[in-house]
């Protein structure tokens, strides 16, 4: 294949996968950021950078995770320079709540809203795992922690959920 | 064999966990069995909770807002074929703003203006075909069609031969408008049409009736269903 040909199929592969990833991208950043604007900006920006070090991709089956790890630096990079120092969830929630407002019936609404109040520590693994399908080797990988560390943050993120849903956090054996 | 306490921590971070030592345990803790199920059922509903789609078309008052208070650029890049990554400045109202970055887009695949050998439809329909649209004959001859990145959404992008010569045309189902919007900037002329689904743009270089040329491309369009 020549020069321009490669650079051609370069492009058409990284389209690709920008088209069909995006999309977790999006939402993986947006209940990190919890701002559909900051979300935005920060997937956006992500595949800038992701386009300029593509060639670094060994293996495009790795992509989802390589992108993610963008977009958590990138999230990162927003907070540092614009996070307050007080979060007021209550601002947030209002500030989302079209998104908050999605289709589903009361359970899962009163889910969404508990999940968007979650403290991020506890957040973002549960949304590797439930909603991206990570196991918790990846996202201890993605994470950079131990995979005990991934462990316990899930456990509590389920009890945390548990107690704001109206179950008991830990039922009796 | 573990016990109570720890397969509920187990339980508690991996619901659907394969563990044969939690299996195990479920077999012979009804209580636990119980704990596990709920925990599952809890996950279903997280995982609809979690399906949200924030990417969801704004309103005609958060894109104004989203315009003064967040973006002062955008990327104009085409990721899928012949193009460069670029950073286009977004200045003032959300009307200049599309403009210039329709110009960006344009200025930044100067390639794909470069082919002039008509594309198979193959390769047309599938620049299309995830937005559900076609091109019908008319227009003119298609020598190039990609989906490019626009605005953080992949739309596709066309360059039409016309009788006046090569548009480049990107489909933007995303950008709604209320008026056909005309660009004049940097030697381009060009137009933003209302369309069934979003908006279209069409843009050259050097075209007089740039207003008759869209015409007859956005005819030559079928949105789809």
């Amino acid at each position: 294949m020549n020069r321009a040909g490669g650079e051609t199929d370069r492009r058409r592969r990284f389209g690709r996968l920008c088209e069909s990833l995006r999309p977790d991208l999006l939402r993986f950043a947006w209940w990190l950021g919890r701002d559909r604007g900051l979300a935005e900006d920060v997937v956006q920006e992500s595949l800038l950078r992701a386009w300029k070090s593509f060639d670094s991709l060994e293996d495009e089956g790795k992509a989802r995770s390589w992108l993610l790890t963008i977009v958590r630096r990138e999230l990162a990079r927003s907070f540092e320079k614009k996070r307050p120092e007080l979060t007021d969830v209550d601002a947030l929630v209002a500030a989302e709540s079209a998104v908050l407002a999605a289709p589903g019936d009361e359970r899962v609404e009163e889910m969404r809203a508990a999940i968007f109040r979650l403290e991020e520590e506890y957040r973002e693994p549960l949304v590797l795992q439930v909603l991206l399908g990570y196991s918790t080797k990846e996202i201890a990988d993605l994470m950079g922690m131990q995979q005990g560390a991934v462990l316990t943050r899930l456990f509590r993120a389920r009890a945390r959920l548990r107690q704001q849903m109206g179950l008991a956090a830990e039922p009796e054996p | 064999m573990i016990d109570c306490l720890e397969f509920r921590r187990r339980a508690g971070a991996e619901p659907f966990t394969a563990d044969t030592d939690v299996a195990a345990h479920r077999q012979g803790c009804p209580a636990c069995a119980r704990h596990q199920d709920e925990l599952r059922a809890m996950d279903g509903v997280i995982r609809q909770a979690l399906a949200v789609d924030p990417a969801r078309p704004a309103t005609p008052t958060e894109v104004t807002a989203g315009a003064t208070r967040r973006r002062f650029f955008a990327i104009a890049a085409s990721l899928v074929a012949g193009a460069a990554v670029g950073v286009v400045l977004l200045v003032g109202a959300p009307r200049a703003s599309i403009a210039r970055e329709v110009i960006g887009h344009v200025e930044h695949e100067p390639g794909a203006m470069d082919a002039t050998a008509p594309l198979a439809p193959a390769a047309l329909a599938e620049a299309l075909q995830p937005d559900g649209a076609r091109l019908h004959p008319g227009a003119g001859d298609v020598t190039f069609a990609a989906r490019c990145i626009f605005d953080g959404h992949v739309v596709p992008h066309l360059v039409v031969q016309t009788p006046q010569g090569p548009v480049t045309v990107l489909m933007l189902r995303h950008r709604t408008l209320d008026e056909p919007l005309h660009l004049s900037e940097s030697g381009y002329e060009g137009v933003v049409l209302p369309a069934p689904r979003g908006s279209i743009a069409i843009v050259g270089e050097g075209i007089a009736d740039i207003d008759g040329v869209a015409r007859t491309v956005f005819e030559s369009v079928d949105w789809g269903s």
